[in-house]
C-alpha cells in the first residue's frame, strides 16, 4: 500500500513575514555554471533537520549533488528549518551565491523550493523538485475476474503527497499527462474492456475518448495539449493513430502485420517515435505526424529498443533494450539518431522537464520500483515513500 | 560577512520551474544592492499569480492530496467517441444442417459449412478490421464454454504453434454452428520482456488467433480482441514452467442475451 505523506496545505500564509533586504554580494557572471556535469558535484549540507533535512538531500541527489563534508565540498549549502527554512549557499571560496528564506507553505514545499534555487544557481537550470508524477500502482491484489488490479496515482515526484486517482478495481494503465493542462489520459479496463479515458484532475470528471474493439492503450498528448498518439488495434493490427485530445478526428499513421507500442512526441509536435516489431525484433522508428512511411532511428545496430520517450529539451530519446527475457536496460541516443548511450538498468522512462532526469521503474524480485535516474552522473534513487509494485511513470510537464 | 536574508515565500503549487518571482529575484540579487520591502513584496506577489506558459499546474496543496479525485462511477460510458468504426455487417447466418459440434473435441477434418458473409477481408498488408460498435451490447459473457480451448504460445512469439491449431478449430466450428454469436480473444503475457512491449505482445497473440479462426471461415465481424500484458498472469510465481501457463490465448463467448446454442 502507499504510505500517504499527504497533509493538508494552506496557500503560503505567511506572505506578510518576509524578511528583507538584499545584500550586494554577488556581481552578475561570478556565478559558476556548471553544464552537463558528467561527476557529481560535492555539496556540504548542515543545520537542517527532520523532513527538512531528509528533503534537501533527496532534492539534491537526485540533481547530481554529492553528500560530502565541508573540507571535500564545492558549495556548502548552511542554514535551519523552523518556522521558515533559511539557507545561504557559498562557493568553495566561501563567496555567497544565494541566502533566502522561505516561509509559507509547508516544511517539505519550503524545502523542495530551497532545492530548486540551489539547482538554479549552480547548474544555470530550473530544479525539478516541485513537478508532479503520475504512475500506474498494484497492491498484488486481484478482482473477480483475476486481473491484478491497478490504479492511476498522481504524487509530488519524490513519491509523497502520493493520491489515489481511479478507483475502478480493475486495470487502470498508461498514464499519460496533457502538457499544460491538470488533465491525465489513461486507458482503464472499467467498462470490460480497454477504453482510454481523458481526466480532469481539478473537477474529477473524465470522458472516454477511444473505446473500440480491440486494443486503445499508449495514449500520448502533443507538447502543445491539442492531440493524441494513440495504439488502437481496429484496424487488425496494433497500429499508430492521431486524433484530437476529445478522440475526434483520427487518422491512422503506421499500417504493419506486425505491433507498433508507445508513441511518443517530438517537442515541436512534428514527429512521432514509437516502438515496432516489424521486419523481426523491436526498433524505434519515426513517422510524420501528417503522415508518411515510417523510418528507422539509429541507435547503433542495438536490438530489443521499445518504450522511447522524447526529451523536451528535443535533443534526446530514451528508450528501453531487452537485453534479455528479464535484464531491463536504459538507453538514451541523439533525436537524430546515432550510438546509444547506456545510462542505467530499469525500464519504462520518462523525463523530467529538465530532459536530464528520468524516472523509471527497476524490479527487484516481485516488486517493481519507482526510481529516479540522473541521466548525466548516471545516479539512481528509489522513490522510497512508495510501496507496492509502480509502473509506467509520467513525468508532468 | 554573513548576509542577510532576501524572503520569498516557497510557491505553494507545483509548476514544474521555478516560478518567475525566483528567477526575478534572482537576478536582481545580481545587480541590485539593496532593495526595500515593499518592491520585493510586489514582486513575490506577482510573480505568484503569474502562471508560467505550458507548465502543468497541479493541484497538490490545496488540501486535495490524499483524498480520491470523485470518478464518475457507476454511469454509463457515452457511446463511443470518435465514430470511424468500420467492419462488417451483421447477418445472421443459416445454422448449418446437421452439424453439433463439442467444442472441446477438437479435431480436424470436418467439412465446414460454406460461409455466406465473411465479414470484410483483409486490407493492402493483410490485417483484417476488427467489427465496429461494442462487440458485447446485448451478450453475455461466457468465460467457461472455451476454457479448455486455451492457446499457449512460445516465449516472444505470436505464431500460433501447429499444436494448437485443433483447439482453434474447435472454437471455429462453434461460432459457424452459432453464427449470432460472437468471441473475444484474450492475448497476455507472461512478465519477461517490457511492459509496453508485452501490451502489444498480447494484442498480437489475440489478433493471430483471430486471423486463424478467420481462414477457418469465421466471421471477420464477430471476433475482437483484447490484451491484457502481464496483467492477468494465471500463475504469479517467476518460474518457465508459471511463464508457459501464463503465455496464451483465451476465449470469451459472447451470446445474445435470450438465445439458445446449437451444441
Amino acid at each position: 500500500m502507499i504510505r500517504f505523506t499527504n497533509r493538508r496545505r494552506g496557500f503560503m500564509a505567511a506572505l506578510a513575514a518576509v524578511v528583507l533586504t538584499c545584500h550586494g554580494w554577488a556581481q552578475e557572471g561570478t556565478i559558476e555554471i556548471i553544464d552537463k556535469v558528467a561527476g557529481l558535484i560535492p555539496i556540504s549540507i548542515s543545520g537542517y533537520t527532520g523532513e527538512v533535512d531528509q528533503t534537501l538531500k533527496f532534492d539534491l541527489e537526485v540533481a547530481g549533488f554529492s553528500l560530502v563534508s565541508d573540507d571535500k565540498a564545492r558549495f556548502t549549502l548552511a542554514g535551519k528549518n523552523g518556522t521558515q527554512v533559511e539557507g545561504t549557499l557559498q562557493d568553495s571560496s566561501r563567496r555567497s551565491i544565494l541566502a533566502r528564506a522561505y516561509p509559507g507553505g509547508t516544511p517539505r514545499l519550503q524545502a523542495h523550493t530551497l532545492a530548486d534555487d540551489v539547482v538554479q544557481a549552480v547548474t544555470g537550470r530550473p530544479g525539478i523538485a516541485r513537478t508532479k508524477l503520475a504512475f500506474k500502482h498494484e497492491t498484488g491484489q486481484r478482482n473477480r475476474n483475476n486481473e491484478m488490479i491497478s490504479e492511476i496515482f498522481v504524487a509530488d515526484y519524490d513519491g509523497a503527497n502520493a493520491f489515489q486517482l481511479t478507483q475502478d478495481g480493475t486495470i487502470a494503465r498508461s498514464p499519460a499527462w496533457q502538457p499544460g493542462h491538470r488533465t491525465l489520459f489513461y486507458t482503464s479496463f472499467r467498462p470490460g474492456r480497454p477504453c482510454i479515458y481523458s481526466h480532469d484532475l481539478a473537477s474529477g470528471a473524465r470522458s472516454p475518448i477511444s473505446n473500440f474493439n480491440g486494443m486503445n492503450d499508449g495514449a500520448a498528448i502533443s507538447p502543445d495539449g491539442t492531440k493524441v498518439a494513440m495504439v488502437l488495434s481496429k484496424g487488425g493490427s496494433p497500429d499508430i493513430w492521431v486524433g484530437n485530445v476529445d478522440g475526434s478526428g483520427l487518422r491512422q499513421l503506421t499500417s504493419t502485420r506486425e505491433a507498433e507500442s508507445s508513441p511518443c512526441w517530438s517537442p515541436d509536435g512534428r514527429t512521432l517515435c514509437f516502438s515496432s516489431s516489424e521486419g523481426g525484433g523491436t526498433r524505434l522508428q519515426l513517422v510524420d505526424v501528417n503522415g508518411g512511411a515510417m523510418r528507422p532511428l539509429s541507435i547503433g545496430g542495438l536490438r530489443g529498443a521499445t518504450e522511447p520517450d522524447w526529451s523536451p529539451d528535443g535533443k534526446w530519446i530514451a528508450f528501453t533494450r531487452m537485453g534479455g527475457a528479464k535484464n531491463f536496460e536504459l538507453y538514451r541516443v541523439a533525436a537524430k539518431g546515432g550510438v546509444a548511450e547506456r545510462i542505467g538498468d530499469g525500464e519504462d522512462p520518462s523525463w523530467a522537464p529538465n530532459s536530464r532526469t528520468l524516472a523509471v521503474i527497476r524490479r527487484q524480485g516481485n516488486v517493481r520500483k519507482l526510481s529516479l535516474l540522473d541521466a548525466f552522473t548516471r545516479g539512481t534513487k528509489d522513490v522510497a515513500t512508495i510501496s507496492g509494485s509502480c509502473g509506467q511513470p509520467s513525468w508532468a510537464k | 560577512m554573513w548576509p542577510r536574508f532576501r524572503g520569498v515565500a516557497a510557491s505553494p503549487v507545483g509548476p514544474n520551474d521555478s516560478p518567475p518571482a525566483m528567477q526575478h529575484t534572482m537576478k536582481r540579487l545580481l545587480h541590485v544592492g539593496f532593495l526595500g520591502l515593499l518592491a520585493a513584496l510586489a514582486l513575490a506577489s506577482s510573480g505568484c499569480k503569474s502562471r508560467p506558459k505550458n507548465i502543468t499546474a497541479i493541484p497538490g496543496s490545496e488540501g486535495r492530496g490524499g483524498t480520491s479525485t470523485d470518478l464518475t462511477q457507476g454511469n454509463p460510458l457515452p457511446p463511443t467517441v470518435g465514430g470511424g468504426n468500420t467492419g462488417g455487417s451483421s447477418t445472421v447466418l443459416p445454422p448449418p444442417q446437421g452439424t453439433r459440434y463439442n467444442p472441446n473435441q477438437g479435431g480436424t477434418g470436418i467439412d465446414l459449412p460454406p460461409v455466406t458473409n465473411p465479414g470484410p477481408g483483409p486490407d493492402a498488408v493483410g490485417n483484417t478490421a476488427l467489427p465496429g460498435g461494442n462487440i458485447r451490447d446485448g451478450m453475455r459473457e461466457d468465460t467457461e464454454m472455451f476454457r479448455g480451448n486455451t492457446v499457449y504460445f512460445d516465449y516472444d512469439k505470436s505464431a500460433v504453434k501447429k499444436s494448437e491449431v485443433a483447439k482453434l478449430a474447435a472454437v471455429a466450428e462453434y461460432l459457424k454452428a452459432n453464427p449470432s454469436s460472437k468471441l473475444e480473444v484474450a492475448g497476455h503475457c507472461d512478465e519477461r520482456g517490457t511492459e509496453g512491449y508485452n501490451l502489444a505482445l498480447g494484442e498480437r497473440r489475440a489478433l493471430s488467433i483471430r486471423e486463424s479462426l478467420l481462414n477457418m471461415g469465421v466471421s471477420s465481424a464477430n471476433v475482437t480482441t483484447v490484451s491484457f500484458g502481464e496483467a492477468r498472469p494465471v500463475d504469479p510465481a517467476q518460474n518457465d514452467a508459471a511463464y508457459a501457463k501464463n503465455r496464451r490465448g483465451e476465449f470469451i463467448l459472447l451470446t445474445p442475451i435470450g438465445s439458445n446454442p446449437v451444441q
